[in-house]
């Protein structure tokens, strides 16, 4: 079965034409999705700032990494499965716009950054009990996840 | 005596709530941050709140993850006041007869309430649940809470697609 048959068949289902047709399910959908956001990128300025040495520097980098890693996940799960209900009803319409696509592959680099890279780090820091301030990574992971957001809001009104 | 509705109809014809309405990328980018600073408003709250259920930082005394967590997300609420209260003069009059707005404003209330209820009630006595299990008190506020605040997000979210 190729991606193209796929669509089609979560296109004409009947679950996604009731949230196509229903007048108010997609912005119910969407404040799940706001919630997530919130709980991921509440998560990822807690756990920057505290590498940065702005903010929370009360708590110990390893408490607040294991918190913010777990509830974190939490938002981000949250976030993309919300994420492909808004999309599903309407994928024509995400897929000619071009902050969606930029949104997709910075969501991509974003993962792909926090759970490898930042995640080795931020391990090796813990098991070194470094209390060292960090910046280019701090910065990086908080320019990507904002950035991810942006580029979603960018989606209504860019086009 | 004005009423409400005057009062909006005012606002929305001033210059700069017309300036934010007509600007091309004046409304979005407001929109953009009042929405982006749920993550330092809502997201840093709903850690306390996690912790008073003991549901995250269970290792920190509550007070420390308070008085940690507060001086950020205080200033995220000011923005999300600000961007807000700019939104609303932007489109007044509609905003003002839209029901989803009045839910989210008596929610906002109802969370001021609850705020005020944990500060003056249960914060005095922090010390004798700081590191121990916290009593059922606060652990209703923390429920009240999050509750409350996914539903102000709820309501926000059914406020713009209503205009």
């Amino acid at each position: 079965m190729n991606l193209q048959r796929l669509w089609q068949m979560s296109y004409d289902s009947k679950v996604i034409d009731v949230l196509r047709n229903s007048h108010h399910a997609i912005p119910y959908i969407q404040s799940v999705h706001l919630l997530g956001i919130a709980l991921l990128l509440g998560s990822m300025v807690i756990l920057n700032f505290r590498l940065l040495g702005i903010g929370l520097t009360a708590i110990r980098i390893e408490v607040i990494a294991k918190q913010v890693w777990s509830w974190g996940t939490v938002g981000l799960v949250m976030a993309v499965a919300s994420g492909f209900f808004v999309f599903l009803p309407d994928p024509a319409r995400y897929a000619a716009n071009t902050s969606f696509l930029v949104k997709m592959v910075t969501l991509l680099v974003a993962v792909l950054f926090q759970y490898t890279i930042y995640r080795r780090a931020v391990k090796a820091k813990v098991a070194a009990h470094s209390e060292q301030k960090e910046v280019l990574l701090p910065l990086v992971s908080l320019f990507l996840w904002f950035g991810v957001g942006w580029m979603g809001r960018a989606i209504a009104f860019l086009g | 005596m004005m009423s409400i509705l005057e009062i909006c109809h005012y606002l929305q014809n001033t210059e700069w709530a017309t300036a934010i309405r007509q600007a091309d990328f004046a409304f979005p980018l407001i929109e953009g941050t009042h929405i982006i600073a749920l993550s330092l408003s809502v997201g840093l709250i709903l850690m306390l709140d996690l912790r008073l259920l003991r549901l995250a930082f269970q290792s920190e005394p509550v007070s420390r993850v308070m008085h940690q967590v507060m001086p950020w997300a205080l200033p995220g609420f000011g923005i999300m006041f600000l961007t807000g209260l700019l939104l609303f003069f932007a489109q007044a009059e509609s905003v003002y007869n839209n029901s989803y707005f009045r839910i989210k404003l008596l929610m906002l209330l109802l969370l001021g309430i609850n705020a005020a209820v944990y500060q003056y009630k249960f914060y005095p006595h922090m010390a004798e649940w700081d590191t121990t299990t916290v009593p059922t008190g606060p652990r209703i506020v923390a429920v009240v809470s999050l509750v409350l605040w996914m539903a102000v997000i709820v309501a926000g979210r059914l406020t713009a697609y209503e205009l």
